[in-house]
């Protein structure tokens, strides 16, 4: 038996009275690439915020390492700096050149120097094509070339995970894939990640493992074949009947 | 038609030197207001119950009630109170810096509110702590929101501050009702200085929107 890096322990997350997250437990492995699938609502996005601590969970357990993240008293700041997050819509700074906005974080947080995280962030610029835009402002990019360096700015603080909350659903269709080829470049680096998608292709093709959520509860927790070709639950057959 | 503004052309630099007067009550009153309403605001988007209450409270009175009565109230009760004889500039700066802190606090405070919250969240991602957040982050755009308003503040404030003549402080509203009285008109002098302050404001106005243009360049 492998020693998970990350684990989740019958996760419970409530807005009021709602409850969006009904027990989730799994665990990913140093490396693994899960994509999150399952219609909207079914707490897709609010799982992968419990992993960061975006969102604060209600009962249960996240282990990363060997931290405890709903333990009290856990410093979340420590253990945001070791996960890295790219966000459905950038939330780039705007007033922040493509340079500062991937060095802002190290520079301040780790006290990085700045020609030294500059001189890092040219090279996840370089990774992800977009050296040339290093002194532009975001609002001249893509939706597309937002996002990639988006991934370079949270690539900037080191992390040992990325969660992804439907990276490429804000954008146009001409634009998807250069963003699924960064996210595909950096799971065969060894990136742990996490993925809420919609790109049904993109799962089959880099996930590791399918987590289909529906109604907050993890209904399926399996290799994509399987989940693609044999899914064992009506609710993942009705699902996957709608968008395949 | 009785109707000559002859009759106040030697009283036209009495009333223009009360230019200076009224710049000069509405800039220490819009700083005094500019310092209270940071302070406020602050209060307002913070965690703490006492202080947002007391921000909430302050705000709703001073907007509540009208200024010339807290400026009446300032000049007339505070020797009553405390036996001090409070001067009319004194009065005047206390009763609009403490009444445009109240909605300068709320300026500030719907600024902060309206950058897109993703913005907080992606600082929060990165691990980046609530002080460099707020000052490199949120304040830098939330200032796109406040400068407007806030020169709206200004201008306001400016028009307003004719109130003081109220209390006898000379600045150009008070300067045109002695020039009034002294040439038995009031047409000319009060028109005169309703074109100052027309001048005035539309100064602000310019200035307030060479600011804006000059914050939608950088989007």
């Amino acid at each position: 038996m492998s020693n998970p890096y990350i684990k989740i322990n019958n996760l419970h997350k409530s807005f009021g009275n709602l409850d969006v997250l009904k027990g989730i437990s799994t665990t990913i492995d140093k490396g693994e690439v899960i994509a999150i699938i399952g219609p909207s609502g079914s707490g897709k996005s609010t799982f992968l915020r419990c992993l960061n601590l975006l969102e604060t969970p209600t009962s249960g357990q996240v282990w990363i390492g060997s931290d405890e993240l709903t333990a009290k008293g856990t410093d979340i700041m420590k253990v945001r700096q070791n996960v890295g997050m790219v966000f459905q819509h950038f939330h780039l700074f705007p007033h922040k050149t493509v340079l500062e906005n991937v060095t802002y974080a190290p520079i301040t947080v780790k006290g990085v120097e700045k020609n030294v995280a500059e001189k890092q962030a040219i090279n996840l610029l370089k990774s992800v094509g977009l050296s040339d835009k290093a002194n532009q402002y975001p609002n001249r990019l893509s939706g597309g070339q937002k996002q990639r360096v988006a991934i370079a700015r949270a690539l900037a603080m080191a992390p040992d995970v990325m969660l992804f909350d439907e990276p490429t659903s804000a954008l146009d269709p001409e634009m998807v894939k250069e963003v699924l080829d960064v996210m595909k470049s950096l799971a065969h680096t060894g990136m742990t990640m996490a993925i809420v998608t919609h790109e049904m292709g993109f799962a089959k093709e880099v996930a590791d493992r399918v987590l289909f959520l529906d109604g907050g509860v993890l209904v399926e927790d399996v290799p994509p074949e399987e989940f693609f070709l044999n899914p064992s639950s009506q609710r993942a057959r009705d699902f996957l009947d709608k968008v395949l | 038609m009785d109707l000559d503004f002859l009759r106040i052309v030697p009283s036209i630099p009495f009333i223009l030197n009360g230019i200076w007067v009224t710049l000069l009550f509405v800039l220490v009153s819009a700083i005094l207001g500019f310092l209270i309403g940071t302070i406020l605001s602050l209060f307002k988007i913070g965690n703490i119950r006492g202080l947002k209450w007391f921000a909430d409270a302050y705000t709703s009175i001073f907007r509540g009630t009208p200024l010339i009565l807290q400026l009446m109230l300032i000049y007339f009760a505070t020797p009553q109170l405390i036996g001090y004889d409070i001067p009319a500039f004194l009065a005047g700066i206390l009763a609009f810096g403490l009444n445009s802190g109240a909605y300068i606090s709320e300026i500030i405070r719907a600024g902060i509110q309206a950058v897109d919250k993703g913005q907080r969240e992606a600082a929060e991602a990165l691990a980046i702590p609530y002080k460099p957040m707020m000052k490199d982050i949120i304040l830098p755009q939330a200032m796109k929101n406040i400068l407007p308003a806030l020169l709206n503040e200004f201008i306001t404030l400016t028009k307003e501050s004719a109130i003081v003549a109220t209390i006898g402080f000379m600045d150009i509203m008070r300067r045109a009702q002695v020039v009034s009285a002294n040439t038995y008109t009031a047409f000319e002098p009060l028109i005169f200085a309703g074109l100052i302050y027309y001048i005035l404001v539309m100064g602000l106005t310019l200035l307030g929107r060479a600011v804006e243009r000059r914050l939608r360049r950088s989007e």
